[in-house]
């Protein structure tokens, strides 16, 4: 459980308090938003908007169902979370080609398993860090930039979200936000993203458009602790600790120069000949923390110490896309620089090894079948330098499928999604019906299940199957 | 359904019109079709060229109201704002979304070749994945968005593509007090008609205006499909401009009515707005 110690507020706790006011107050005191043909209006009058959703997730292990009382450490409950969630929404078109945007999010869960104890702060920079509300629930600001246009110039200032990619639910080049694993990769990419303070330009120049970024934000991947229901565990990920020899892990050792461990990048773009082509280049540190490793001989024993650090990278790589007839063709592919990897042999000074990475995924859609869709993608990464010693192949592969129709006039939407990673044969299958019953009421329902092996990606969460029930109101 | 032409004040009063018309140029008063005698028809392939010759403007402006009402009467309701401009003989075509909350930010971009030979390309941008996606522009006869538009019917707009039907004149006729000629439409081949989802179009064209009043339209089993009627048509700038559509689709029972507003012909445009990076960032 969280903390229960007081401590002092700190800065950011008001800042949140202080943004938290003025949505209110504009909730309450701003005029209706604008009609769509109230464009005279429109530069005037904040335009505030809200939605609730909420979802209830289900254990289907058997053996949790059959017990309900059943309750590990683990989240071994029938019922894994039910989430409540308030995101309010402003936009303020300030003058011509400039608009002011901000979201927050206010989140409570009935049964705190997801992050059942306090964020350790050492993934979030302290201007980014949720504000938590007793044990359950957290507020967020999840963006807030201006958006301007000088001459050619979009300027975009701000908290925001900066996606890159054309692959869907595979990351090569969509890394320039980190994310929060509280669910693992369950949670739409759009809620798990976190978004960054960022100062962004896009300029057209010529038949290209250049996007240019510079984020002094040092926040990282959110990855559950011990004792989340989707903690991750496997040794793919996690390293094992030799047998026998007793392991401390010392805290996370982050970048703290504002402009020195600062990310930058760009992405240029350009339609050519039927073909949509970037070119993409990111200067970051990788949001996976490497978990450095010693080995200390004391009067007790030796005793591994674990450091785990962030470490700069060069990701350089592009996508395509293109259709040919029912057919669309999209991929990206990247490479990145220093990858580090575990390796098993304990003599090696700090059991972490650099290697390149290269990593690509190329994907068709088909849109041939009346109001459906289906895509399959395929994945390959795997080290350019492969170090002796790893405990797992220097490459992974994964094909996805999906399938997705429509029905009613789009107001029913039947989804499957299927990851399966051909190495180890563990996957994850996705089944979901979304229906709208009104324009402001959608509902929906799906299913989760992980299989394969339990030291796998995918497998390790054998036991998380889930029912989710959920729904949405956005008035 | 077999459209009903009779010319009596209450029912001409809610009839006739095109396709997706929204637009249409203003004919003289000395067009020789107009001053020829109604039994001399002129040919199908003539009046379509003429309906294609309509001058639309360079640029149009728009906002749209979207009313999708389902066989039990509930209604949805999306508003959007769409933008069109001609690069020479190409046509681009971007829809912005702006309500409702769920949709909302959601983007659509064509590009519409004048080669018959070149596929059109589209895009859709998801403000859900925060991605631009590429979608192919083959499976023509979808419908757009939940609507009863076919994305071919959304891009063209009131105009046809007359390299993929035969055209027939039947008859002249009256919708509403209006000279119209009525055209049929038969896709070129079996492969055509599967990728627009139409066995058979029959058109009412107005003699005056060069807009389709009405059409019907049969799937490739010959059943009846759907009805589009163009109302409200005003002349804008001196385009003649519908300002509201209606489809009954008869064999799901589904009606889409769209109403349009700050019609607005020949406004500077960005060519900008008409990219990627416009449709991610939005209006």
């Amino acid at each position: 459980m969280r903390s229960q110690i007081p401590r002092p507020i700190p800065t950011r706790v008001v800042t949140a308090w202080v943004l938290a006011s003025v949505f209110a107050w504009a909730t309450l005191a701003a005029p209706a938003a604008p009609s769509a043909t109230d464009s005279d209006a429109r530069p005037e009058r904040p335009e505030i908007r809200h939605s609730i959703s909420w979802h209830w997730a289900l254990s289907l292990d058997p053996a949790r169902a059959r017990d309900p009382e059943q309750d590990d450490a683990a989240g071994g409950s029938r019922y894994q979370s039910f989430e409540l969630s308030w995101n309010p929404e402003l936009d303020w078109q300030l003058g011509p080609g400039t608009r002011l945007h901000g979201s927050m999010r206010l989140r409570a869960d009935a049964f705190d398993r997801l992050v059942p104890g306090r964020i350790s702060g050492l993934e979030a920079a302290s201007i980014h860090q949720p504000l938590e509300l007793g044990d359950r629930t957290e507020l967020e600001l999840r963006e807030l930039y201006l958006e301007t246009q000088q001459g050619e110039i979009w300027w975009t200032l701000g908290k925001q979200q900066i996606v890159w990619g054309k692959a869907d639910g595979l990351k090569v080049l969509d890394v320039v936000n980190p994310q929060d694993f509280r669910e693992f990769i369950l949670e739409d990419f759009e809620s798990s993203r976190i978004p960054l303070w960022a100062v962004r330009a896009e300029v057209p120049i010529g038949p290209w458009a250049l996007e240019a970024f510079w984020i002094p934000d040092r926040t990282y991947h959110r990855l559950p602790e011990a004792g989340a229901l989707f903690e991750i565990t496997s040794p793919r990920l996690v390293p094992s600790p030799p047998p026998g020899i007793p392991v401390d892990v010392e805290p996370a050792r982050r970048p703290d120069g504002f402009f020195s461990d600062s990310d930058a990048g760009f992405r240029l773009s350009r339609f050519l000949a039927g073909w949509d082509l970037t070119f993409n280049y990111l200067y970051h540190y990788a949001d996976t923390p490497v978990p450095e490793r010693t080995l200390e001989h004391s009067e007790v024993g030796p005793k591994v110490i674990v450091s785990p650090t962030y470490q700069r990278t060069h990701l350089v790589g592009g996508t395509f896309a293109n259709t040919f007839g029912d057919l669309t063709l999209r991929g990206e592919v990247g490479y990145t620089t220093d990858r580090y990897v575990n390796v098993t042999d304990l003599a090696d000074p700090d059991g972490i090894e650099r290697s390149g990475e290269l990593a690509w995924v190329v994907g068709v859609d088909g849109y041939g079948f009346t109001d459906t869709v289906w895509s399959v993608q395929l994945f390959r990464n795997r080290l350019t330098d492969a170090p002796e010693g790893l405990p797992f192949e220097s490459g992974e592969t994964r094909l996805s499928g999906l399938l997705r129709r429509t029905f009613l006039n789009e107001r029913l939407t039947a989804e499957l999604l299927w990851l399966h990673d051909l190495d180890l044969d563990d996957g994850l299958a996705r089944a979901e019906v979304r229906f709208d019953w009104t324009d402001t009421l959608r509902l929906e329902v799906g299913i989760d299940v992980f299989y394969g092996d339990p030291d796998g990606i995918f497998g390790q969460f054998d036991s998380r199957d889930r029912l989710v029930i959920g729904g949405s109101w956005s008035p | 359904m077999k459209p009903n032409t009779n010319t009596s004040p209450i029912r001409t009063a809610i009839l006739f019109v095109p396709l997706l018309a929204l637009s249409a140029a203003a004919l003289s008063a000395s067009d020789p079709v107009i001053d020829s005698r109604p039994l001399d028809l002129p040919s199908g392939e003539s009046v379509v060229e003429r309906v294609n010759a309509r001058h639309d403007g360079v640029t149009l402006t728009r906002d749209l109201t979207m009313k999708l009402i389902d066989r039990r009467g509930k209604e949805r309701k999306r508003e959007t704002r769409g933008f069109r401009k001609y690069f020479g003989d190409e046509k681009r075509t971007a829809i912005f979304y702006l309500s409702p909350n769920n949709i909302r930010d959601t983007a659509f971009l064509t590009y519409d070749y004048a080669q018959a030979d070149r596929d059109d390309d589209q895009w859709l941008y998801l403000p859900a994945l925060r991605k631009v996606r590429r979608i192919s522009a083959s499976d023509r006869g979808d419908y757009f968005l939940g609507t009863d538009f076919t994305y071919e019917d959304i891009k063209k707009e009131s105009k046809i593509a007359a390299e993929d039907y035969r055209f027939r004149t039947l008859r002249a006729d009256s919708v509403d007090g209006h000279t119209v000629w009525v055209v049929e439409a038969t896709p070129i081949s079996e492969e055509v008609a599967k990728e627009l989802g139409y066995g058979r179009v029959v058109l009412w064209v107005d003699a005056k205006i060069w807009i389709s009043r009405l059409t019907e339209f049969w799937d490739t089993r010959g059943e009846p499909l759907k009805t589009t009627r163009s109302l409200e048509i005003r002349e804008i700038d001196g385009i003649w401009t519908s300002h509201r559509l209606e489809v009954d689709h008869h064999q799901t029972e589904h009606r889409t009515i769209f109403t349009f507003s700050e019609v607005q012909y020949d406004l500077e445009i960005d060519d900008n707005l008409f990219t990627e990076g416009s449709l991610r960032r939005g209006l």
